[in-house]
C-alpha cells in the first residue's frame, strides 16, 4: 500500500508544491471574484486595485430592482430543461439502435451524429439566425431550447451508446426468450441498466446548454429571451461601464447548482466528456 | 465493410434460438424487422439534418449573393474571390491557429503534469473537485473575471508591479502578443480541467501491477511515466486533445467580451470574423462564404483526425 502511494512523483515535497500551486491558480480567482459580488461599485474600478473589500449588498439590490433576474433564470431553466428532455427522447432510441442492431450504414450514421459536434457554431450561426427569423421564432425561449437540443444531441447519443454497449447481451436474450419485444427490452432492461449513463449525459448536456453563448446572443435579441449566460454580457450599462459586482453575483448563482450536479456525477465525468471514447 | 457482415453473421447465429421462440409467438414481417433500427435512429438523424443540412445548404446559397437587408443581388463566386484576397480573413485564420495552438499545448502539459502528480495521492477526490471548478463557471463569466483582472481592475498589472517585474501599468490591449496572452490565460484557466479530469481518470484506470513490477525492477517514477503510463494513455490523450482542439477553434465568447479583436485584429478568431461580418457589418453573403470555407476545413479535419481518434479510443 505504501509503495503504491509513492508513485506519481516519489518526492512528496515536489508533489505538494505542484498540487497546491495549481489549486491556488484554480481557486484564488474564483474567491476574489466572489468578493466582487459583495462590494460597492465604486470600489471595483479604481486605478489602484483594492484587495480587501468593504462589504456591501449593492449588487443584490441592483439585481432585484433593476434587472429581471427572475426572468433570466426562468428562461435558462425552461430552455435548458426542455432541451435535455428533447435530447433524451431522441437519443435513447438512437443509442439503442447504434449499440444493439446491425443495420446497413450503421457506422456512417453513427459518425454523422458524432460529426455534428465538430461543427463550429459560427459556421451555422448566420443560417440558423435566418432559419429562426423565417419561422418567426427569433427572440424566444423555444428557439433556444431547439438549438441547445441540437448542439448536445450528438454528445448525449454517444454517451448513452457507450453505456449500452457495456450491458451484457445475455440480459436481453433472456428477456427475449420470455417473449419481450424490442421496445419492452429498451424500456424495461436497457434504460434502467444504463441509468448512470443517461444521468451523466443529461448533466453534461445541461452544463453545455446553460453556458451556451453565441447562439443565445444571436437569437435572444431582446431581454425577453435572455438567459443567464447572455444577460451577463449585457450588464454593461452604457455610461455606467461594466457592472462587475452584478456580474459576479449572477455567475455564482449559476455556478452553485452546476457544482452540486457535477459532484454527484464525478465518477462518470471523464467518460461523459469524451462521449464514451474513454471507459471508466 | 467486411467486419460488419461478419458481426451480422455472428449476431444472427447467437440470437437464433431466442428469435425462433420470439417469432413463434408474435410473427412479424421481415421488412418491419429490418426497418426497426432505422425507426429508432431516424428521429435523431432527421433533427440533426434539419439543424445542420439546412444551414449548410442555406449558407452555400446565400454565399453566392450580396445581401443588403432584404435585397439579395447575385454575386456568383464574387464573395469567394473577395474573401481569399481579404487579408483580415487570413489573419483571423492565423490567429485562431496561433492562439488555439499555444493554448492547447499549455493546457495539455499542465493537465498531464497535475494529473500525474495527483492520481495516487490519498486526497485525489478532493483535488479533482478543486481542479475542475474553473470549468464549471459560465464562459461569459470567466471572460469577465479576466477582463477585470487584466484591464479594468488592473489587478494583474498591480501584482506584477509589486513583484518588481514591470514598472508601470501594462496596457494589455495595445500589444499584439499581450492581448493574445490574456485570451490564452483565460482559456487555459477555464479548460485545463477538461483535460485534467480525463487524464486523471485514465491514469487511475491503468493497471497498477505493471507499474509495481517496473518499480520492483528499479525503474524511476519518471521512466515509469514516459515508458509505461504515457504510451498506455496515448489513445485517450488523442481523443481528449482532439475534442478540446475542435472547441478551441470555435473560440468566440472570450474574444467578444475581452478584446473584440483588438489591437488591429490581432485577436480576431474565425468565429469572431464571421460574427463581425454578419451581425456587425451585415455582410451576410460574405459571412456565409466565410462559413462555407470554414465548414470545408472542419469537414476535412473531422473526417481524418476524429474518425481515427474515436477508433483508437475505443480499443
Amino acid at each position: 500500500m505504501a509503495s503504491v502511494r509513492k508513485s506519481g512523483g516519489d518526492n512528496l515535497f515536489v508533489r505538494y508544491i505542484i498540487l497546491v500551486s495549481w489549486a491556488l491558480v484554480c481557486v484564488v480567482p474564483i474567491l476574489w471574484f466572489l468578493t466582487i459580488g459583495f462590494r460597492p461599485r465604486t470600489e471595483i474600478i479604481v486605478p489602484e486595485p483594492i484587495y480587501w473589500p468593504t462589504w456591501s449588498l449593492d449588487a443584490w439590490r441592483l439585481l432585484v430592482s433593476d434587472w429581471p433576474i427572475a426572468l433570466y433564470l426562468r428562461n435558462s431553466i425552461v430552455a435548458v430543461a426542455g432541451s435535455v428532455v428533447i435530447d433524451l427522447v431522441l437519443a435513447i432510441p438512437a443509442a439503442f439502435a447504434l449499440a444493439r442492431y446491425d443495420f446497413k450504414g450503421r457506422e456512417d450514421i453513427g459518425f454523422y451524429i458524432l460529426s455534428t459536434r465538430m461543427m463550429a457554431p459560427a459556421i451555422v450561426a448566420v443560417p440558423i439566425f435566418f432559419l429562426f427569423r423565417n419561422i418567426g421564432l427569433l427572440d424566444s425561449v423555444w428557439a433556444l431550447m431547439l438549438i441547445y437540443a441540437a448542439i448536445n444531441l450528438s454528445l448525449v447519443t454517444w454517451i448513452i451508446r457507450s453505456y449500452m454497449l457495456d450491458i451484457p447481451k445475455e440480459l436481453e436474450d433472456a428477456a427475449r426468450t420470455d417473449g419481450a419485444g424490442d421496445l419492452t427490452i429498451l424500456w424495461e432492461i436497457m434504460i434502467p441498466a444504463c441509468l448512470p449513463g443517461i444521468i451523466t449525459a443529461a448533466v453534461i448536456a445541461a452544463i453545455f446548454a446553460i453556458n451556451e453563448f453565441l447562439f443565445t446572443l444571436l437569437i435572444a435579441s431582446t431581454s425577453k429571451a435572455y438567459t443567464m449566460s447572455v444577460a451577463l454580457a449585457n450588464f454593461t450599462g452604457g455610461s455606467d461601464g461594466v457592472i462587475y459586482n452584478a456580474i459576479a453575483l449572477v455567475s455564482f448563482i449559476a455556478f452553485a447548482p452546476i457544482l452540486i450536479l457535477v459532484i454527484l456525477i464525478q465518477k462518470h465525468l471523464s467518460r461523459g466528456l469524451t462521449m464514451g471514447a474513454v471507459k471508466g | 465493410m467486411a467486419h460488419l457482415s461478419e458481426k451480422l453473421e455472428k449476431g444472427a447465429a447467437k440470437a437464433a434460438p431466442a428469435a425462433a421462440v420470439y417469432s413463434a409467438r408474435r410473427p412479424r414481417s421481415a421488412t418491419a424487422k429490418k426497418m426497426f433500427p432505422y425507426l429508432l435512429v431516424g428521429p435523431a438523424v432527421l433533427y440533426l439534418l434539419a439543424i445542420t443540412l439546412y444551414p449548410g445548404l442555406f449558407a452555400m446559397y446565400q454565399s453566392l449573393f450580396v445581401v443588403k437587408f432584404v435585397n439579395w443581388s447575385w454575386a456568383g463566386l464574387g464573395n469567394y474571390t473577395r474573401i481569399v484576397q481579404d487579408r483580415e480573413f487570413w489573419v483571423a485564420l492565423g490567429n485562431t491557429a496561433i492562439i488555439g495552438g499555444l493554448s492547447l499545448s499549455l493546457q495539455t502539459i499542465i493537465a498531464m503534469t497535475v494529473a500525474f502528480f495527483c492520481y495516487r495521492d490519498p486526497f485525489v477526490r478532493g483535488w479533482r473537485i478543486v481542479f475542475l471548478m474553473p470549468m464549471l463557471f459560465m464562459p461569459s463569466a470567466v471572460a469577465f473575471i479576466w477582463k477585470l483582472a487584466f484591464n479594468d481592475g488592473r489587478v494583474i498589472s498591480d501584482l506584477l508591479m509589486s513583484l518588481g517585474l514591470v514598472s508601470n501599468n501594462v496596457d494589455w490591449l495595445s500589444s499584439v502578443w499581450l492581448a493574445r496572452l490574456t485570451l490564452i490565460v483565460a482559456d487555459v484557466w477555464q479548460w485545463t480541467p477538461f483535460l485534467f479530469i480525463i487524464f486523471v481518470g485514465a491514469l487511475q484506470g491503468q493497471d497498477e501491477e505493471i507499474e509495481e513490477a517496473a518499480r520492483l525492477d528499479g525503474a524511476s517514477w519518471s521512466s515509469i511515466f514516459w515508458n509505461i503510463s504515457l504510451p498506455m494513455m496515448r489513445p485517450i490523450i488523442v481523443v481528449a486533445v482532439t475534442l478540446r482542439g475542435i472547441d478551441i477553434t470555435t473560440m468566440f465568447t472570450n474574444v467578444y467580451i475581452m478584446t473584440q479583436g483588438t489591437p488591429g485584429g490581432a485577436t480576431e478568431t474565425m468565429s469572431y470574423f464571421i460574427y463581425r461580418q454578419g451581425f456587425r457589418m451585415f455582410n451576410f453573403g460574405y459571412a456565409s462564404a466565410a462559413s462555407v470555407l470554414m465548414l470545408l476545413i472542419t469537414i476535412v479535419i473531422a473526417q481524418t483526425i476524429v474518425k481515427r481518434a474515436f477508433k483508437s479510443g475505443k480499443s
